[in-house]
């Protein structure tokens, strides 16, 4: 089938790479004016996610993958059109269909991905039936939701082999083309769970929030286990053989981050009161998260009795979670932000992110980024780790113990065994675990 | 001799006596142009005063008063920091905390860098507590800020964080003053100790309300916290003109905020007594507040007095009270964020005029400070304002309210600022209106309601003298204006009555003897040497 897909950040290269090398002709377009599509045609892209230069780069030489900033070659090009833009990028989206509206000539679907607000879907269907009306055109029109439910670090299989497709829609015939578009990713068992737009608005909504909801309570329970010198990590086993409650998303940490996970939650905290509705329990989500990204900056505090002027802290990991170069309201950045406001020192390393939070950081003083993760321990009073990057898991013990000035570590991903790092002379502050401060 | 006595003040008698104390303001109103002639407009400020029974040559004779009296010369002492507090033989230099170095001279100049020092202090704990980088002893950021004080140390923050209220805060700002203790352990009921800072502001840092209360505040926190250094470290501040003190108390000197002997406690917003203002307005908004008030001392300084805010509302006050014989002032506020401004010039005109002797120590032969006190108006409506239109009692009234709002966005058209608008002219119609009344009485009835008002319980003696002073909004640069203004027109009438507007012996007597009446609740022992009356209250205590 022939497909343009509007938005060329991570979802929208992802549908655009994937729908080609099921063999589909997609023209995909960048909304805004940051990414050029020289770039894109040879895999430099904006993010440095697994698989996704090479499945580009390929789908390009292959010739099903074409890229353009002619929004109007893209409306000629197809008749299903993708929005596949991130969340704050609403405008473009209104702009793509006010431009379908005025320049389509046949048959149109829109297909959105992105988390726009509830009725989105609704909305953008009007738009266009009016816009055709006014020009005297006679041709069907259909806006579906299908939101995405990627994450970073593992977009292409999320995608490619989905638990579930949620798919919005009202038309019969809309939902048979798509079926047959995403056959190739549903071949097994037909995941496709269709309903109105609205519903699957709000499931992308839903699932976010009940998400954070659960990492939040998680993190306030193991809080909580340690004022009782309980491992939390003893009751993490207990709690996810229960079949009712499973292991996902149920390790304690210092704090979600991202760049769409909080905002859409935050989103819809902020429709749903702006509306006088109720959504007391999100926020205090929301807040509790906030609070947790700086559990580690207050058992520092603590252990060095409030009092962290000229300490020296190494920190491992800066990107939101593993495998991504995100730093977007990443705990790591909220941590670095106290540590240096209490005239501490940091020097930090990440394999990845390092980059973006140079950008972030810009030439304030206070923070020296290395590349080398245990160069970042020299003379360290303390070690942060922020991110559970594979390679922090089983690092050389000995030689951090002869570059610290202090053994300490402070483990926001709860990824070290306590008795080990007590054998060779370390203090350890975890997530629910470890010592008690 | 005093006052009463020289050529200007005998002068004004005969004006008095000639007919013009008893002309009503309904006559008086018959002459033309009254209003551009007896009203004045400066910066972001509009004053008529054409409803007081004056005439131009009323006005001419309390000018030849005010420079009989050394007005222009008593403003430069003032203003250059000499010693005018001469009971306590120091300066008071209030204008010195807001000219952040420009237009001053003699000590004023010599104390700049002082004051200059003591505000970049401020401004980085200003800073670090509202970007959320003060922490509580187990490293959350202070979400509450209490400030702990009395009089001066509470008064003028707590008036201008309520009038400022419409500022978005990052911080929740409390007050605590009174020594019974009953608003602290309210408050504390409601606070978080990780999370909460308490600000312990007095002057001599000897005052037993505050202390008490900081007492109790600190058993509070000792509750939860174990370090007593974490307790002062991160969750007190002191501000004080005693170092040595706060010091002992605990307060490590990072925590410290000093001012000075020169600065008077109710004139004291304007130092580091004001820390709670930026707290929650910010620092660049409480140097607006400062530039605010400098604006108005540039005027006082440097405007003729027939054109001289401060000046000619310091000499109305004086035609009416020792010409006219008013001792009542009412001050009435067409806005709610204004509520605690009654209080505040409670304190600031009363504990700096109530005074009966001169600076040379005479018994005055004269009228001085009226009783004042206020409400918001459009509350006071519906209390007090019955006494003033039929009462017996001759009132003056200082009407004070802001032309528009700027809490809202004129722009958009949204229901609610629609009906805030529309709140905001039915209270402007209601001050103008009131005024009105006060002043013509049964003359502002119109023709179509005379019937309806004809009874010997309807009618409206009016004749009753107000100001009304307007602000172009309410912000922190008028209000800077407004409380300076009545600070000097507060001096002008020391002045004129020979009074040491910068003391205030008249509370310390009471402070010893409370000491002393302790002393005899907690043994009663030493009840001997009371009078019966306080024994017997005593006695009613301990038993």
């Amino acid at each position: 089938m022939k497909i343009s897909v509007f938005g060329c950040e991570l979802s929208g290269l992802v549908t655009a790479g994937s729908l080609a090398h099921t063999g589909n002709e997609v023209l995909a377009m960048p909304v805004g004016n940051l990414l050029k599509t020289s770039d894109l045609e040879q895999g430099i892209l904006p993010r440095d996610e697994p698989g996704l230069s090479s499945l580009v780069k390929n789908q390009v030489a292959e010739g099903r993958l074409r890229f353009s900033d002619d929004w109007q070659a893209g409306i000629a090009h197809a008749g299903i059109f993708m929005l596949s833009m991130p969340s704050w990028r609403s405008d473009k989206a209104e702009e793509v269909v006010e431009a379908i509206g005025q320049t389509a000539d046949k048959d149109v679907l829109v297909i959105n991905q992105s988390t726009f607000p509830i009725g989105t879907a609704d909305r953008f269907e009007a738009s266009i039936k009016l816009a055709f009306a006014q020009r005297g055109l006679v041709a069907k029109v259909s806006v579906v939701s299908m939101p995405e439910f990627i994450s970073e670090g593992s977009a292409i299989s999320d995608f490619s082999k989905p638990d579930r497709v949620v798919l919005g829609s009202h038309d019969q015939q809309s939902t048979a083309i798509i079926r047959d578009l995403m056959r190739p990713f549903n071949h097994v068992t037909d995941q496709v769970k269709v309903m109105s737009t609205r519903a699957a608005e709000y499931t992308k909504y839903a699932v976010n929030a009940l998400l954070a909801t659960r990492i939040s309570l998680v993190n306030e329970l193991a809080n909580n286990a340690e004022h009782f010198n309980i491992d939390m990590e003893e009751v993490r086993q207990g709690l996810g053989s229960d079949n009712r409650i499973g292991f996902n998303y149920l390790f304690p940490g210092c704090g979600f981050g991202g760049p769409s996970f909080a905002a859409d939650v935050q989103a819809l905290v902020g429709t749903l009161q702006s509306k006088g509705y109720d959504a007391d329990l999100l926020k205090a989500v929301l807040q509790n998260n906030e609070t947790q990204k700086e559990v580690l900056f207050r058992k520092a505090w603590r252990f060095f009795k409030n009092d962290l002027k000229g300490r020296k802290f190494a920190v491992w990991g800066l990107s939101f979670k593993p495998n991504t170069a995100t730093v977007d309201n990443a705990p790591s950045v909220k941590t670095i932000e106290a540590l240096v406001a209490q005239g501490a020192q940091v020097v930090a390393y990440d394999p990845k992110a390092a980059a973006a939070f140079r950008r972030y950081w810009g030439e304030r003083p206070g923070v020296t980024l290395v590349d080398d993760m245990y160069q970042a321990l020299d003379e360290a009073d303390a070690l942060m780790v922020m991110t559970e990057w594979r390679r922090f898991w089983s690092p050389d013990y000995e030689g951090m113990l002869a570059r610290m000035h202090r053994p300490v570590i402070f483990d926001g991903r709860n990824i070290y065994e306590q008795s080990v790092l007590k054998s060779f002379g370390f203090r350890y502050f975890a997530v629910g675990r470890g010592e008690t401060i | 001799m005093g006052v009463e006595q020289s050529p200007a003040w005998q002068a004004l008698q005969l004006h008095c006596d000639a007919g013009v104390g008893s002309q009503h303001l309904a006559s008086l109103f018959q002459q033309p142009n009254r209003v551009d002639e007896f009203s004045l407009a400066f910066d972001q400020l509009y004053v008529d005063f054409s409803k007081n029974r004056i005439t131009r040559e009323t006005l001419a004779l309390l000018m030849t008063l005010a420079r009989q009296q050394g007005l222009p010369q008593a403003i430069e002492q003032l203003t250059r920091g000499e010693k005018v507090n001469e009971t306590e033989d120091r300066p008071a230099l209030h204008t010195a905390l807001r000219a952040q170095g420009k237009d001053v001279q003699g000590f004023a100049a010599d104390v700049q860098p002082q004051v200059a020092e003591v505000l970049e202090k401020m401004a980085g704990l200003v800073n670090k507590i509202r970007c959320g980088h003060w922490r509580g002893y187990t490293g959350k950021p202070i979400t509450d800020v209490v400030n702990i004080g009395v009089g001066g140390s509470d008064l003028g923050p707590l008036m201008i964080t309520h009038s400022l209220q419409t500022i978005e805060s990052p911080v929740r700002l409390h007050f605590i003053s009174s020594i019974d203790g009953t608003q602290t352990s309210n408050l504390l009921r409601d606070l978080n100790q990780e999370t909460t800072l308490f600000i312990l502001a007095s002057k001599s840092f000897t005052t037993i309300d505050t202390l008490s209360n900081a007492e109790t505040a600190k058993d509070w926190l000792q509750e939860c916290i174990p370090d007593d250094d974490a307790i002062m470290s991160q969750h007190f501040i002191g501000v004080s003109a005693n170092q040595q003190k706060m010091a002992e108390w605990g307060i490590p000197p990072e925590n410290q905020l000093a001012f000075w002997d020169w600065v008077g406690g109710r004139y004291s917003l304007w130092s580091a007594i004001g820390l709670p203002i930026a707290l929650k307005i910010g620092m660049q908004g409480f140097r607006e507040l400062l530039s605010g008030a400098h604006a108005m001392d540039q005027h006082f300084m440097t405007t003729e007095m027939e054109h001289n805010i401060p000046v000619v509302l310091g000499l109305i006050d004086i035609w009416n009270i020792n010409f006219l014989d008013i001792h009542d002032k009412a001050i009435l506020p067409y806005d709610a964020r204004l509520r605690y401004l009654p209080s505040y010039l409670e304190q600031l005109v009363m504990e700096s005029n109530g005074k009966s002797v001169t600076k040379s120590g005479q018994r005055v032969a004269y009228k001085t400070c009226p009783v004042l006190w206020g409400e918001v108006g459009p509350n006071a409506q519906h209390a007090f304002y019955q006494l003033l239109h039929q009462g017996t009692q001759a009132v003056m009234s200082d009407f004070i309210a802001p032309t528009t709002r700027d809490d809202f966005d004129p722009n958009l058209h949204s229901e609610k600022n629609e009906s805030l608008r529309l709140q905001h002219e039915l209270a402007l119609a209601n001050c103008f209106a009131q005024s009105r009344v006060l002043m013509l009485g049964d003359e502002a009835i119109p023709e179509s309601l005379k019937a309806a008002f004809d009874s010997p319980f309807k009618h409206y003696p009016g004749n009753q003298p107000s100001n009304t002073i307007l602000l172009d909004t309410l912000s922190a640069h008028t209000l800077g204006m407004l409380i300076a203004m009545y600070e000097h027109k507060t001096y002008v009438e020391g002045v004129i009555w020979e009074i040491n507007s910068f003391d205030q012996w008249g509370v310390e007597l009471g402070k010893q003897i409370a000491k002393e009446t302790h002393q005899a609740i907690k043994d009663p022992s030493r009840l001997d040497g009371f009078d019966e009356s306080t024994k017997t209250l005593i006695q009613r205590v301990v038993s």
